[in-house]
C-alpha cells in the first residue's frame, strides 16, 4: 500500500506542479470571463446605424400610423438610459442595456399597378445601400375576408437582422387588428381587456412537518431548478474530462520512454496502475475543490448559495470518484495496450464516445428527469455518474432506492473496469510493436 | 515439478528449470542457474536470445510458466525486489522531473527513507561529477549524463543484488571507466552484480562467472578459465608478414578472426601449419592458445554451430 501511495503522490505532485495544471485551473474561469466579456463588448459594438425602410402602402391607410410609431420608437430610444442600476445583496451593480438602431421610414409612391417594376426599383435601391429594406403592404390588408393582397412583404438582403421585421410584424398587426375591430363595430379596448394574458405561476409542492404544520409550496426558482443542476453537471463532466484522458498519455509516455520497466522492478503492475489512478483522482479532486470553493464563494457573495443543497457537494465528489476510477482505468488500459499515440487515438474513440453519452442525453433528462429513459440511463453505469447526479440535482430528485441501486451497479462496474484494465496493463505495459487486436486484448484479460 | 531447492545458505539468485514462453515462442527453456552471493556474473548472448527475459524473470516482472525462482532467499515473490537494483537496457527517466526528484522517487519506491535517500543521492551525484545538475531537469542532460543518472537510480538504494542490462552501451571511454570503477567498488563492498553485455573483453576482465544463453537455451555457464578449458587449446594466434590473405590460402586453415596485425585461426595440426607457413613468409609470432570468449561466442552463435546441441557447463553455475 505504501508503494501505491508513493506512486500516487509522485503522479499528483508531477501534475499539480506542472504549468498545464495551472493553465487547466485558470482555463474555465478565463474562458467564462472572456465569453461574458466578449458578449458585453459585442453588445456595445452593436451596429446602431439607422435602418432606412421604404414602405409601399398599397392599402393607402397604414403608412402614416406606422411612420408615427417609428418616430415614437426613435424618440424613446434617444431618451432611454444606456444602463440600469441593480441592487444585489447590498451591492450596486451597473448593467448595460442592449442598444438598438433607429428605424427611418419613407413612403414609396409608385404610379400604376406594376408591382414587379416597383419591387425591382426598390431592390436596386437596397443594392445601392440607399435602403436597408422595403415593405409592401397588401392592398386589401384591412379586409379580413379578402383572399388576395392581404400580406406584408418584407424585402432585404440582410435576412439575419431580425429586429426590423419583428417590429414591423408586431406594430402593423396591432394596428391592423385595431382597425378591423373598429370596422366591425367592436370595442377594441374591451377586447384587449377580455383577452388579456393570465399569468401562470410555477410552484413546487406543499409539505407537512411532523408537527402537523403545513408549509406552503414555494415559487419555482430557475436558479435552483435549472442553473444549479446544469452548472454542477457540467463542472463534474469537465473535471473528469480534464483529468482521466491524461492518464493515457502518462502511461504511453512511460511505456515509450521505457520508464515502466524501471518502475516494475520496484512495484507490481497493479501497484503502479492503482498508484497512477489514485494520483489522478487526487489531481481531479484538487481541481474540482478549487472550482467548487470559487463558485460557492461567488454564489454566497450574491446570496444565491441557498439554492445549492448541501448534499449536492457530497454527491459531486462520490460520482466524480466513481467516474474517474471507471474512465481512468479505461484510459490506462488504452495507453498500456498501445505503443504509439496514433494507435491510442484510434483505440480511444469508443471510450470517448461512452464518456460523451451524458452530454448527448442531458436535455432529455432535464426535461423529464423521472421518465423511463432518464431512469434507465441513470442506472447504466457508464452514464450513471453524470446522469444520476443531474437527476439528484433537479428537485425533488430520484427515489432513494434508485440512487442506491445506481451506486451498487456503478461500483461493481467500476471494479470490473479496474480489474480488466489491470489485466491489460500487466501485459501491455512491456509489450512492444503492433497494437493488439480486440480479440488479443480479450485474451490478455483472461490470461493467467 | 521443479526439483526441490536445497536448504543451503542462499545464493543471490537460483533458477530451477525455468521455462518462459510468449505464445508459440519459447524465450527461456528449462533454465537452471545459480548466482553465488558476492560475485560478478556476466550474461552474454546474441540479441533476442533470452537474456532480458531471464533478467525480468529474476525481477519477477515476468512469471515463469514452469520452474522456480529464488532471489536473495525469497521464493517466487517480489519480496526481495527492494534489495535489487536494476538498470534496464533501454534507459527510462522522467524528462520533466529534476534529477534529484527522479532519483528520490526511485529510491522511495525501493522503500528508502527520505533523508537516507537524500544523503545517498548527494554522495552518488558527487561521485559521478553531476552535483551541479541535481536541480536541472532530466531533459537538459546529455546522453552520457542521463546514463550515469540511470546508473545512480539503480544503486541509490544500496542494493544487495545489482542487475545491469548493457551498462556500458553508448558510453564514451571516460564515462565507461567511471561506471566500471563504480561497479567494481560495489562488488568489493559485497554487492552481487549481474550484468549483460555484448562486450566480450569487458566480460572477460570483470566477471567471475559467465553465463551464455542462445535461443532460450543455456549454452555456457562457469568461470572463464573453466569455459576456455572445456574448449581446449585449439586456437592459434599468428602475426606474420603475409597476413590474413596468406593464411586463408593455406590448406586446413579455418580463419576465426582477423585482428589486423594478427589473426586467430584453427588448424587440425599446428606444427604442420607452422612448417607450411615458415617458408612462405616472415612469422613474427605463433602461439597455440585457448579460445577467447569472443571466439567462443561466435562459434556458438553461428547458425550452424555444432556446439549448440551440447551445453558446456562447468564451475560456479549449476
Amino acid at each position: 500500500m505504501n508503494k501505491i501511495w508513493r506512486v500516487a503522490a509522485t503522479e499528483y505532485l508531477n501534475a499539480v506542479r506542472s504549468k498545464a495544471f495551472l493553465v487547466g485551473v485558470l482555463l474555465l474561469p478565463v474562458i467564462m470571463a472572456i465569453s461574458i466579456g466578449v458578449q458585453f463588448y459585442a453588445q456595445k459594438k452593436t451596429d446602431l446605424t439607422p435602418r432606412r425602410l421604404a414602405v409601399l402602402d398599397r392599402s393607402g391607410q397604414l403608412y402614416e400610423a406606422l411612420a408615427a410609431k417609428a418616430k415614437a420608437r426613435n424618440e424613446a430610444l434617444r431618451t432611454k438610459p444606456n444602463s440600469v442600476a441593480v441592487e444585489l445583496q447590498g451591492q450596486r451593480l451597473k448593467m448595460d442595456l442592449p442598444q438598438q438602431p433607429e428605424f427611418v421610414l419613407e413612403q414609396f409612391q409608385f404610379p400604376g399597378d406594376d408591382l414587379k417594376a416597383a419591387e425591382l426599383q426598390l431592390s436596386e435601391r437596397v443594392r445601392r445601400k440607399e435602403l436597408f429594406a422595403f415593405l409592401i403592404i397588401g392592398q386589401h390588408i384591412l379586409t379580413p375576408d379578402a383572399t388576395n393582397h392581404t400580406e406584408l412583404l418584407y424585402h432585404t438582403q440582410t435576412p439575419t437582422f431580425h429586429e426590423l421585421p419583428g417590429w414591423l410584424d408586431a406594430t402593423l398587426n396591432a394596428e391592423i387588428r385595431e382597425r378591423r375591430f373598429t370596422a366591425a363595430g367592436v370595442d377594441s379596448k374591451q377586447v384587449r381587456q377580455l383577452s388579456s394574458q393570465v399569468p401562470l405561476h410555477r410552484l413546487g409542492l406543499a409539505e407537512q412537518k411532523t408537527s402537523g404544520e403545513v408549509i406552503a409550496a414555494k415559487h419555482e426558482n430557475r436558479i435552483a431548478t435549472h442553473a444549479v443542476p446544469l452548472g454542477a453537471m457540467f463542472l463534474l463532466f469537465m473535471t473528469v474530462m480534464s483529468s482521466a484522458p491524461a492518464l493515457m498519455n502518462t502511461v504511453l509516455e512511460e511505456k515509450m520512454q521505457k520508464i515502466a520497466e524501471v518502475l516494475l522492478a520496484s512495484v507490481s503492475p497493479f501497484q503502479l496502475m492503482l498508484g497512477k489512478l489514485l494520483g489522478t483522482v487526487l489531481v481531479s479532486l484538487t481541481l474540482s475543490s478549487i472550482y467548487l470553493v470559487g463558485t460557492s464563494w461567488t454564489l454566497w457573495k450574491y446570496g444565491q448559495l441557498v439554492h445549492v443543497p448541501g448534499h449536492l457537494f457530497a454527491w459531486f465528489f462520490v460520482f466524480q470518484l466513481l467516474s474517474l476510477l471507471m474512465f481512468g482505468s479505461m484510459f490506462i488500459a488504452v495507453g498500456a495496450a498501445c505503443s504509439e499515440i496514433r494507435d491510442a487515438q484510434n483505440l480511444i474513440v469508443p471510450v470517448m464516445m461512452t464518456l460523451m453519452i451524458p452530454m448527448l442525453t442531458w436535455m432529455a433528462v432535464l426535461q423529464s428527469p423521472a421518465s423511463p429513459f432518464a431512469r434507465a440511463l441513470s442506472l447504466f453505469p457508464p452514464a450513471t455518474p453524470i446522469i444520476m447526479f443531474l437527476r439528484i440535482a433537479i428537485p425533488p430528485g430520484p427515489a432513494w432506492w434508485e440512487i442506491a441501486l445506481s451506486l451498487v451497479l456503478t461500483t461493481l462496474f467500476t471494479l470490473g473496469c479496474v480489474w480488466v484494465s489491470a489485466k491489460i496493463f500487466r501485459l501491455g505495459i512491456l509489450s512492444q510493436g503492433q497494437t493488439p487486436s480486440i480479440p488479443k486484448l480479450i485474451a490478455w484479460v483472461f490470461s493467467k | 515439478m521443479p526439483p526441490p531447492l536445497s536448504a543451503a545458505p542462499p545464493p543471490a539468485v537460483r533458477l530451477a528449470n525455468v521455462t518462459k514462453t510468449f505464445g508459440a515462442h519459447t524465450a527461456v527453456r528449462d533454465l537452471s542457474l545459480t548466482v553465488p552471493t558476492g560475485c560478478t556474473y556476466g550474461f552474454i548472448g546474441p540479441n533476442g536470445s533470452g537474456k532480458t527475459t531471464t533478467i525480468r524473470t529474476i525481477l519477477h516482472i515476468f512469471h515463469p510458466d514452469s520452474g522456480a525462482v529464488e532471489v536473495l532467499g525469497e521464493r517466487s515473490t517480489r519480496a526481495a525486489n527492494d534489495r535489487i537494483g536494476y538498470l534496464p537496457e533501454e534507459r527510462g527517466l522522467y524528462k520533466k522531473m529534476t534529477v534529484r526528484r527522479v532519483l528520490a522517487y526511485y529510491a522511495a519506491l525501493k522503500g528508502m527513507a527520505r533523508a537516507d535517500a537524500a544523503r545517498e543521492i548527494e554522495k552518488w551525484l558527487a561521485k559521478m561529477g553531476l552535483s551541479e545538475w541535481a536541480d536541472k531537469k532530466v531533459e537538459a542532460l546529455s546522453k552520457g549524463m542521463a546514463q550515469k543518472i540511470q546508473f545512480i537510480a539503480a544503486v541509490v538504494a544500496r542494493p544487495e543484488l545489482l542487475i545491469l542490462d548493457e551498462p556500458f552501451s553508448g558510453l564514451d571511454p571516460v564515462n565507461l571507466e567511471v561506471i566500471r570503477t563504480a561497479i567494481l567498488e560495489l562488488r568489493a563492498a559485497g554487492t552481487t552484480v549481474i550484468f549483460s553485455t555484448h562486450d566480450m573483453a569487458m566480460a572477460e576482465t570483470m566477471c567471475d562467472f559467465i553465463f551464455m544463453i542462445y535461443r532460450g537455451n543455456k549454452v555456457l555457464d562457469g568461470t572463464l578459465s573453466d569455459i576456455q578449458r572445456s574448449y581446449g587449446e585449439d586456437t592459434i594466434r599468428v602475426n606474420s608478414a603475409g597476413g590474413a590473405e596468406l593464411l586463408r590460402s593455406l590448406p586446413g586453415v579455418e580463419l576465426v578472426r582477423d585482428l589486423g596485425q594478427s589473426q586467430e585461426l584453427r588448424h587440425p595440426d599446428p606444427q604442420a601449419l607452422l612448417r607450411d607457413l615458415a617458408p612462405r613468409t616472415t612469422v613474427r609470432h605463433f602461439e597455440v592458445t585457448k579460445p577467447s570468449l569472443h571466439d567462443i561466442f561466435i562459434r556458438i552463435a553461428q547458425p550452424d554451430a555444432q556446439e549448440l546441441a551440447v551445453p558446456k557447463t562447468t564451475g560456479g553455475g549449476s
